[in-house]
């Protein structure tokens, strides 16, 4: 079934479009200099945006790829800019570019495996690090199946340690922590049920429970939180209906209103901003179109909810086979 | 970027433009000399200066604060302890000055628990008075919970009776719970703690400690009925009890209670859904102990919703469905 749309604004594609092809121009800025470090990020974002809106040849690709592998260290992580130390948050970003701009066979998959490898511990339990330094996410749990997955080894990682890992961070609420002991939070909320998903693992999830508390994310003015109390945001679009698509429960939450509140929080020259009268960027860019997509706002490509990029990448490398993974007795409560 | 006000802007005058630009030289030249140490792998007094004087400006540098570490680890003192714990102490205090930068940075976090890690002689307990006083300006700060409960977990490694720290961390939440019982974060730490506390118990105690605790959740019912996570507390309790019939009895208090709390506001959305649930859950633990005339109750409710909370219509369709179905009830 199709949503129809009673949005009071449009969306304003040419500038966003626009937007994205100034953020490398921006040089005199002090602000351009001082995100430096995730810069392989920002063009993730930038990218995303551009392939949703149906403009994905807006940036240069060639340029894009010679950047990206520039970012490769020795250990075969990416750092999020040249020579800077590598991570699983810009290795996966990097991969991500790399896949959507078609260009995966550019990178030594088993090389960077070998990294994402090394960044499996058993102390104090199993589970993934996001570098060398030891931090443990439920994020590096998700990018470590996603990264592996596109180069089809993820097993060798030991998923089942990281299964328990995620279900550990499981709260009473039915939501999802940043590690085993945290509270719920909706990003950390879609990394944990995408993690589930690529294991093939959702049944650990308490979907009436979680659902409902992801429909309450949604505040009166159409936007949503993070978690209760907490001020509406635009990446939430995409946090909390990435979660909700995967739970196959995006109907719980009204399409129109989220999809005005993230219009309204266009900026007019370009960029949408975390919420209406602030500074735009291009993360909120990202996920404030990303949201739209999920909620299948017209004009837009088709998101995946588990990747984040365009579900024609997901298919062409054969990734969507995450979807097989969900139980079946989800899809039978179908409203429509 | 978050909570930034976009202003009208004028053009900058020429002035403006050319400090800058000197500010971005200056950053610039700065980062440019870091990486090139780094890459030259200098591990000097001199080089740890450097990574300071760019750090205090940007903390999210996280290939700075990886350097700085290796600066550290890599000097002669480091072999020294008491030197080690000098340096380090130090450090900490760098992070103290700089924490009110940027309270959300993960890169900082992670460094504090660092260096904390590497000193031979941590003060747990004044890490944990600080969080204390940095929750107490900010309750709900993520970052500060997660680094109170890395703080804990060291204090209960070096302990030798690890039960009373667990007692004094569920005091702690005791006490940010009759602050402000609204207090989420805490009460989603007393969910952790609950579980280690009962386990010590014997069976006697474990009543005792659910009762308790049933009281405290239930004054926060009572304070706001429209708070969420106080229901969904109280649902936890009902999971963690040992019986079928203890849950079945705790339903029937807990539609008591709506009923109660309807009574003062009719068109409540939260306790008419909880009333709904409430019967759902008592009918599938038992069934047939729910009447006709309460079902049909549940789903005249769950259309009243729709109408209540809008939004939500979708999930009070799904429920009406379903529960129809369940009931064999025309929805």
């Amino acid at each position: 079934m199709t949503e129809t749309f009673a949005t009071d604004a449009k969306l304003l594609v040419d500038k966003h479009v626009e937007f994205i092809q100034n953020l490398d121009k921006k040089q005199d800025r002090l602000e351009y200099w001082m995100t430096e470090h995730l810069r392989v990020s920002g063009i993730y974002w930038g990218l995303v945006a551009l392939f949703l809106l149906r403009r994905p040849h807006a940036l240069d690709h060639e340029q894009i790829i010679s950047y990206v592998l520039s970012c490769q260290n020795a250990d075969g992580g990416f750092g999020g800019h040249t020579n800077h130390d590598s991570h699983l948050l810009y290795t996966m970003s990097s991969v991500q570019i790399l896949a959507m701009l078609n260009a995966l066979d550019r990178v030594d998959g088993l090389r960077v495996t070998k990294y994402v490898l090394s960044l499996q511990t058993k102390s104090p339990m199993t589970t993934v690090c996001g570098d060398k330094w030891g931090e443990h996410d439920t994020r590096f749990a998700f990018i470590a199946l996603a990264i592996l997955s596109f180069f089809n080894t993820q097993d060798q990682l030991d998923v089942n340690g990281v299964v328990e890992y995620v279900r550990g961070a499981m709260n009473y609420d039915g939501g999802f922590g940043s590690k085993p002991g945290g509270e719920s939070h909706a990003a950390q909320v879609y990394t944990s049920v995408a993690a589930l998903a690529l294991a093939g693992r959702l049944d650990i999830v308490d979907r009436d429970r979680l659902s409902s508390w992801l429909a309450e994310r949604q505040l009166p003015c159409g936007g949503l939180n993070g978690r209760p109390q907490k001020l509406e945001d635009v990446c939430y679009a995409w946090w909390v209906g990435s979660a909700l698509d995967i739970l196959q429960r995006r109907h719980w939450i009204q399409a129109n209103k989220l999809a005005n509140f993230v219009l309204s929080a266009q900026d007019e020259k370009g960029g949408i901003a975390d919420r209406p009268g602030d500074v735009a960027d291009v993360y909120h860019t990202c996920f404030g179109i990303a949201g739209l997509a999920l909620v299948r706002y017209p004009g837009l490509e088709e998101v995946d909810p588990v990747y984040c990029m365009p579900r024609s990448v997901v298919e062409r490398l054969g990734l969507d086979k995450w979807q097989s993974n969900v139980p079946e007795s989800w899809s039978q409560q179908q409203a429509y | 970027m978050h909570g930034i006000r976009r202003r009208q802007e004028r053009e900058p005058t020429q002035d403006e433009l050319q400090q800058a630009k000197q500010r971005v030289d200056r950053y610039r030249a700065l980062n440019s000399h870091i990486m090139d140490l780094k890459a030259k792998s200098v591990f000097t007094k001199d080089s740890l200066d450097a990574t300071k004087r760019l750090l205090e400006q940007n903390t999210e540098l996280h290939t700075v604060w990886n350097y700085r570490r290796t600066i550290f680890t890599s000097l002669d003192e480091w072999q020294s302890q008491d030197a080690r714990q000098q340096m380090l102490d130090g450090e900490l205090k760098f992070l103290l000055d700089i924490i009110t930068k940027n309270i959300k940075s993960y890169w900082m976090w992670n460094h504090r628990m660092w260096a904390l890690s590497s000193l031979p002689r941590p003060e747990w307990q004044r890490e944990l008075a600080l969080v204390a006083k940095l929750l107490a300006l900010d309750a709900r700060n993520y970052h500060g919970w997660d680094y109170r409960r890395f703080v804990v977990a060291q204090l209960k490694d070096a302990a030798t009776d690890k039960h009373a720290v667990d007692i004094q961390e569920f005091a702690f939440t005791t006490e940010q719970i009759n602050h402000d019982c609204a207090n989420h974060s805490a009460w989603h730490n007393r969910s952790k703690l609950l579980p280690e506390i009962l386990a010590q118990r014997d069976e006697d105690g474990q009543l005792q400690a659910l009762q308790a605790e049933n009281d405290l959740i239930l004054n926060a019912i009572y304070t706001d009925p429209d708070d969420q996570n106080a229901w969904l507390y109280y649902d936890w309790l009902l999971d963690i009890q040992k019986s079928d019939a203890d849950r079945c009895r705790l339903l029937r208090n807990k539609i008591a209670m709506i009923r109660e709390l309807l009574e003062l506001e009719e068109d409540s959305k939260r306790p008419l859904i909880e009333l709904v649930s409430a019967y759902a859950e008592l009918e599938r633990l038992q069934s047939g102990s729910v009447l006709e005339t309460e079902k049909k109750e549940c789903l005249e409710t769950l259309r009243r919703l729709e109408g209540i909370d809008p939004y939500r219509v979708g999930r009070y369709t799904d429920m009406s469905r379903t529960l129809s179905k369940q009931w064999a009830l025309a929805a």
